[in-house]
């Protein structure tokens, strides 16, 4: 008998950069919905701010669809994309 | 978050408000940030489009609600942890709003100077009241942002 394990594929969800939101919203925005602390969550919005986006979560393709929605019901740009590390 | 009144300039916001509501009756029926999905998402697409739009109409609305009789009669609106976070959404959204519609003539490195300096420097004049409520709507967003975390809004100074 053999037994195969397969892995659920990995999504990532990636937070894009907007040039007219407040740095001080989106850090905000970040913590409250990832429970980032101020460090890495000002990590996270000064990279979206540098390069145009930034990889936020990556996990099971439910919960990811759950942060974009929420990023976007904050008007926060956000997409998902598969994590071809997983 | 305690209840937090904030005295407002009547005669500053008032005529404001008229170009505000239009420009929240858009975002009615737009998202102020684009969905950006796949194509293989269309479906998702679809149904969080309306619930981000219901999302979007409750949040001006409770914005809204800021401006009654006392906001007339007084100056004065008032947060709480009830509406902190909606009125919050909403001025994200509106902003949004203002910059792809009465703004976006304006290059990004010159509205940030204008809004550096606040000044509303030679625009014309529908662009300088559309200017105007994009700074107020930041105005209400630091003050709401102070509340919530003191140290935050220093930061972005």
């Amino acid at each position: 008998m053999s037994v195969r394990t397969e892995r659920k594929a990995a999504w990532r969800v990636v937070f894009l950069n907007d040039a007219v939101t407040r740095m001080s919203y989106a850090v905000m925005v970040l913590r409250k919905l990832f429970g980032f602390d101020e460090a890495t969550a000002t990590k996270h919005m000064l990279e979206a701010h540098e390069q145009g986006r930034s990889v936020v979560w990556v996990g099971m393709r439910e919960n990811a669809e759950a942060h974009v929605f929420s990023l976007q019901q904050w008007h926060l740009s956000a997409t998902l994309e598969p994590d071809e590390e997983s | 978050m305690k209840r937090v009144e904030v005295r407002l300039s009547i005669t500053a916001v008032a005529p404001l408000l008229d170009l505000i509501k239009s420009v929240a009756d858009e975002l009615r029926v737009h998202l102020a940030v684009p969905l950006v999905l796949s194509d293989a998402d269309t479906e998702l697409a679809a149904v969080w489009r309306e619930d981000l739009l219901a999302s979007q109409r409750d949040d001006c609305d409770r914005l809204f609600s800021l401006f009654d009789q006392e906001f007339f009669m007084e100056g004065v609106v008032a947060f709480d942890r009830d509406n902190a976070e909606p009125v919050l959404r909403a001025c994200a959204a509106l902003r949004l709003r203002f910059r792809e519609t009465h703004l976006a003539k304006i290059p990004d490195d010159t509205l940030e100077a204008l809004e550096a300096s606040s000044s509303l420097g030679d625009l014309d004049e529908i662009v300088q009241k559309a200017f105007a409520c994009f700074l107020f709507l930041d105005e209400l967003q630091k003050i709401i942002l102070k509340y919530l975390d003191p140290m935050a809004v220093e930061e972005d100074e």
